[in-house]
């Protein structure tokens, strides 16, 4: 009797489990949102004393959803608000972007407050802090914050690093939460990748590539051959990519390919170094980070490498010009960037170095963050005109939404496909230790004429 | 055996004890209130061997069904991923604390069963692989060929011992990490990745709400309930194995290897059969963990994986299964725990102005634990409880 | 330009950075029987503390050098008296578990001190070459200041090591220590004092270390510690208590690095980027194949 208790036991199980397994039956995830109607308490905003021109939207009312709350943020800057949720999940410590995402986090905190100190959105505050999770930039631990923070918020307003937004885009369409991504993934701009809910900012490393590779002919001679070095993966990947289709567009067939990665994996970069010395390519254009670029580029040029070298927008930092490759940096090397420098003269410029008080952040990571919060500004002020603050109406509100960053970057008009949404316009600088961020800038927009040559259906890079 | 004639030897009252057809019977009123009193082997030998442990078992077994319908979706999601954890922490405490070898390569054996998984039971992408067959199918999978490649790669480890084993073993992790990155079919390549298996369980879509009676199956509950039925099968046989003639076996290997083999324990096979089934688990583990994570990269099957994988083993008892679900407990919630108690701390922040970075405040608590708790408690947090459990078994004698 | 001269002339300059990784570990192996997982933190840090006192400070480069190497000396002396010395007795594996632990803290704590920014430590060699070997119009065998820093500092530094552990009274005591401690308790050695010594010795090798590999003319940022886990193949192909063998096993590293680095990409790219990281643990495996033990380890004795 005792041996076929256990499996007697065991057997009970079983059937109670099928059971209760055949009394399943599917439904339809009920909504989990408390839709409530909210009065729009901007008269209370009004009472406040900001110099900002009263809200014109009469006496509608505003639905509000998860994310937003009618009490205040906690440390409120206007206690008589309400409050809207936004959540930051970005690398904050210890993975290999930190050095740029800390800065970027930093001028998104720096931009919300100043919204806040001139009275908010239609009578809510933003709160960015409350949300904020570091992933250590990878997709378990971005995974996992996000499903902690998912219930509370109403947006994401920085997403760290285009696999891990992928991991999570599932979720992210169920619960229509939109997000702004810290990653330059040509995919964003094709509603099959991004579902609608990405409102990327800038041009992607694929267009990049083209357009950089448009102003180096222009500017520096005909192009005969050509090299590309990257990281694996979206960044390296869409950035070679570009090149491909730039050499493609224009008849070059000499292009080399270097994959590698950062010095953190590989220890160093002399593998590369003896790659393009050995392609001897016209340009090479660098998309890795700043410590590679300064090694590539100084040994490349200690060596009597010829030709010049464009960096994405990544490879940039100014501490670059303390290093045994400075000179070799100023002489060969360009940066490419989306949106204006510390130099710029645009009004967004200006805002943001008055979020600073003239002082200079640590590097370039603080335009970045700036730029990013001009869309999810937007995006809540019209959602607020539709009277419709929940999820779903900010993901319907992305469609015909057109932001002007403040002249910081081109203008973009969200909700089409490919070249509807694409921008291409690149301000390219040149090291300079007198600049401000140790980069000169030029004065507007570059165009090139390839970009428009090239069939943009679908994303350069592919992500499985 | 034949039934003995009647004995002499046992007068009066112990003549019960006799072994009678039937089996020699104590009566239940002497049986009662001593719970370590076996009168069989088999009652001796068995898991839940006491009234106590029988109780709190299916207390525990009935909280851990409730669970999901009781706290929050995102701790669902979190404590998932601690079984999932567990159950490679079984497979490594089975190689590692049982049998003795130290292993860091237990990461490519998770990570080979998540891309089996996701080759078997996952969409097919513009590069990569797949055959969207069923979710058990897949799990069937991710458990078999990384015992194949375990077996494979025992006989090279069975040469090597200690800490050269380890840092083999590393190696087997390093070289396994760079086949990840170039075989872009498998796994979708360096940076990029790929999605784990669909979550489609013998027909039934997992990633949909179910309604059983009054109750609501959201997809993190789903996952869970099948986390935790692999963990109790996959467990109770772990906890099984230990007890048997192979257990027993593995703890030959692991005290003096040399002595084991002259009592005539197979080396060879002892440590292959210990790699094979550690790498099942692990398998099993990885294709769990990649369907909760949603995206699994070549790179994040790393030595910061199996050091985590090490503190889960150490931390939470070294050959114990049950310390292995405490250490993952501990690993996976730890974090969570800590960003809860640093809101009470005034010199952090979340940005980068203050004494300390919040996140990096977090980091360094855990690993300050980690220290902790191997330096105060030698046999674990398991060692901790038992110390817990005499202390009130035998009150008020527990000194 | 010469691609296998340069190659060999700058692995053996890694090589020997790797080497005195190594043998930073072999120090606190043969003393204390542990593997210090923490190595890679106490290598930034050396790291960090150069680039403070070279450049913000503004002190000479070797001056630099020598406080930031005493600094990261007296941390680790600190960390061993604090973490390793409860744990005697206690077993190989759960003392590396606490070195894990002690590694984790000391890598955020780099982090939070980095701040994020990236740093240079000033050092005099910077991207400056000099030429071996005249080719056609360029230089064939070119080679780096600092390939020839590393490999005489390395040299000079583990010369020096080697003649104070064989002829001072503390070395002697260390090597006791090292063989026995029982024994060398009761010659009236003080085995706390030595553990500690040691500890301080191997970090200040790994911050040493960290200095050289720094100096490459570009930048350093908190997360190149992690490449200091590479020293561990090193450290096991000749064997994880030998001297010599942490030294063989880092130039050899070093090279083959270096000429796979050079050689795979061309012919034999099937293997994939950035394979010449993972050849290390290949030529460790096929070592541990034929000597279990690797090239100069002692032989585990059994007895039952």
């Amino acid at each position: 009797m005792s041996r076929s208790r256990p499996t007697r036991a065991v057997l009970a199980l079983c059937a109670a489990g099928t059971l209760v397994l055949a009394g399943c039956t599917a439904v339809d995830d009920p909504g989990t949102e408390a839709e409530a109607e909210a009065p729009q308490p901007s008269d209370e905003a009004e009472d406040t004393g900001s110099t900002e021109e009263p809200q014109e939207t009469g006496a509608a009312q505003i639905t509000i959803g998860d994310g937003v709350t009618e009490e205040p943020c906690p440390d409120a800057v206007n206690p008589d608000n309400g409050c809207i949720y936004l959540g930051v999940l970005s690398d904050l410590t210890e993975g290999p972007f930190a050095a740029l995402a800390v800065p970027i986090t930093d001028a998104q905190r720096a931009y919300w407050r100043q919204v806040n100190e001139d009275g908010g959105i239609a009578g809510f505050d933003v709160d960015i802090d409350t949300y904020t999770r570091d992933t250590k930039y990878q997709a378990a631990e971005h995974a996992a914050a996000y499903q902690q923070i998912e219930p509370n918020i109403l947006a994401i307003a920085q997403s760290l690093g285009t696999v891990n937004t992928e991991s999570v885009l599932g979720d992210m369409d169920a619960n229509d939460i939109v997000a702004v991504p810290a990653s330059w993934w040509s995919g964003y701009a094709f509603a099959e990748n991004d579902m609608g809910l990405i409102m990327e900012t800038g041009y992607s490393y694929c267009t990049e590539a083209m357009v950089g590779l448009d102003w180096f002919a222009e500017n520096h001679g005909e192009v005969t051959s050509v090299a590309a070095v990257g990281y694996p993966g979206d960044y390296g990947g869409d950035s070679a990519a570009g090149v491909q289709l730039w050499a493609e567009a224009n008849g070059i067939s000499d292009v080399t390919v270097v994959p590698t990665g950062p010095n953190q994996v590989t220890g160093n970069q002399d593998a590369v170094v003896s790659a393009i010395a050995a392609a001897n390519p016209d340009v090479v254009l660098l998309a890795v980070g700043p410590a590679e670029t300064a090694e590539i580029v100084g040994k490349l040029a200690a060596g009597g490498f010829q030709g010049r070298f464009l960096g994405s927008l990544p490879t940039w930092n100014p501490a670059l010009l303390q290093s045994g490759a400075a000179q070799a940096l100023i002489g060969l090397y360009n940066h490419l960037a989306p949106t204006e420098q510390w130099d710029g003269t645009s009004e967004g410029v200006e805002a943001m170095k008055a979020s600073l008080d003239g002082e200079e952040p640590p590097n370039a990571g603080y335009i970045i963050g700036w730029v990013m919060n001009y869309p999810m500004h937007a995006l809540l002020e019209k959602a607020v005109e539709n009277g419709d603050l929940t999820r779903a109406g900010l993901r319907a509100a992305i469609d015909g939404l057109e932001v002007d960053f403040q002249g910081m970057a081109e203008p973009i008009t969200y909700g089409g496909d490919g070249k509807e949404v694409a921008v291409s316009g690149v301000i390219v600088s040149t090291p300079n230790p007198e600049a401000p961020l140790g980069v000169e800038s030029a004065d507007e927009f570059y165009h090139g004429a390839t970009f428009d040559k090239v069939d943009y259906a679908q994303a350069c890079s592919a992500t499985s | 055996m034949t039934a003995p004639t009647t004995s002499r030897r046992l007068t009066g009252e112990s003549r019960a004890l006799e072994p009678r057809s039937g089996g020699g019977r104590v009566p239940r009123s002497v049986r009662r209130g001593r719970p370590r009193l076996f009168t069989r082997y088999a009652a001796d030998q068995a898991l839940l061997n006491s009234p106590a442990k029988r109780w709190w078992t299916l207390a525990a077994l009935v909280l851990a069904l409730a669970l999901p319908f009781l706290v929050a979706r995102d701790l669902t999601h979190l404590v998932t991923t601690a079984i999932a954890y567990a159950i490679a922490g079984i497979g490594l405490n089975l190689l590692t604390g049982y049998a003795g070898q130290i292993s860091l390569g237990h990461p490519f054996f998770m990570a080979l069963g998540a891309y089996t998984a996701a080759v078997v039971g996952g969409r097919p992408g513009t590069v990569t692989w797949g055959l969207e067959l069923d979710l058990s199918l897949a799990l069937l999978a991710a458990a078999v060929v990384p015992a194949v490649v375990g077996l494979v790669v025992a006989p090279l480890a069975t040469r090597v011992r200690g800490l050269y084993l380890a840092v083999l073993t590393l190696g087997l992790l390093m070289l396994g990490e760079q086949l990840f990155k170039q075989w872009a079919a498998l796994t979708g390549g360096s940076g990029v990745g790929r999605a784990g298996a669909i979550p489609v369980l013998f027909g039934s879509d997992l990633t949909r709400t179910y309604a059983v009676g009054p109750l609501l199956v959201t997809p993190e509950t789903g996952l869970y309930l099948l986390a935790l039925v692999l963990l109790v099968v996959l467990g109770v046989a772990a906890r099984n194995l230990a007890r048997s003639r192979t257990g027993r076996a593995f703890a030959a290997v692991r005290d003096r290897d040399l002595a084991a083999e002259i009592m005539g324990v197979n080396l060879l096979r002892t440590k292959t059969l210990a790699f094979v089934l550690s790498s099942a688990y692990a398998g099993v583990g990885g294709a769990l963990l990649a369907i909760l994570i949603g995206r699994v990269t070549p790179e994040q099957w790393n030595i910061l994986m199996a050091i985590n994988l090490l503190a889960i083993v150490v931390i939470g008892g070294v050959a114990t299964i049950t310390g292995t679900l405490i250490g993952a407990a501990f690993v996976v919630l730890m974090p969570r725990v800590l960003e809860w108690a640093s809101e009470w701390l005034p010199f952090v922040s979340t940005g980068s102005d203050g004494l300390l970075n919040v996140f990096q405040l977090q980091s360094m608590l855990f690993g300050v634990l980690i220290v902790l708790f191997v330096i105060l408690e030698p046999r674990g947090l398991f060692g901790l409880w038992q110390r817990v459990r005499t202390y009130f078994r035998t009150w008020p004698f527990s000194y | 330009m010469n691609v296998l001269p340069t190659a060999i002339i700058s692995g053996l300059g890694t090589g020997a950075v790797y080497a005195l990784i190594a043998v930073s570990f072999v120090v606190i192996f043969r003393a204390t029987g542990v593997l210090n997982f923490a190595q890679p933190g106490l290598l930034i840090l050396g790291t960090f503390a150069t680039s403070v006192l070279a450049v913000d400070v503004g002190l000479p480069f070797a001056v630099a050098v020598a406080l930031a190497v005493l600094v990261v000396a007296l941390l680790a002396a600190g960390v061993e008296r604090v973490a390793i010395r409860p744990m005697v007795g206690r077993g190989m594996f759960p003392t590396a578990l606490v070195t894990v632990g002690v590694f984790i803290v000391l890598l955020i704590l780099a982090f939070r001190l980095f701040a994020a920014k990236a740093r240079t430590v000033a050092d005099p060699w910077q991207l400056n070459q000099l030429c071996l070997a005249q080719g056609d119009g360029t230089c064939a065998v070119p080679v780096y200041h600092y390939t020839v820093g590393r490999v005489v500092v390395a040299a000079v530094v583990l010369v020096l090591l080697g003649f104070w552990l064989t002829r001072s009274r503390t070395g002697l005591a260390m090597r006791a220590t090292a063989l026995d401690q029982e024994a060398a308790m009761a010659q009236g050695i003080d085995v706390g004092r030595m553990f500690s010594l040691s500890w301080a010795l191997g970090g200040g090798l790994a911050a040493l270390a960290g200095v050289l590999l720094a100096s490459t003319g570009s930048v350093v940022q908190a997360n190149d510690a992690l490449f200091a886990l590479v020293a561990l193949p090193a450290l096991i192909l000749g064997g994880i208590d030998s001297f010599r063998g942490a030294v063989v096993g880092g130039l050899v590293i070093g090279v083959v690095t270096a000429v796979t680095a050079a050689y795979q990409p061309v012919h034999a790219p099937w293997l994939g980027p950035n394979f010449e990281n993972v050849v290390p643990y290949v030529v460790m495996i096929i070592v541990l194949l034929i000597r279990p033990y690797g090239l100069f380890g002692t032989r585990e004795v059994q007895r039952v």
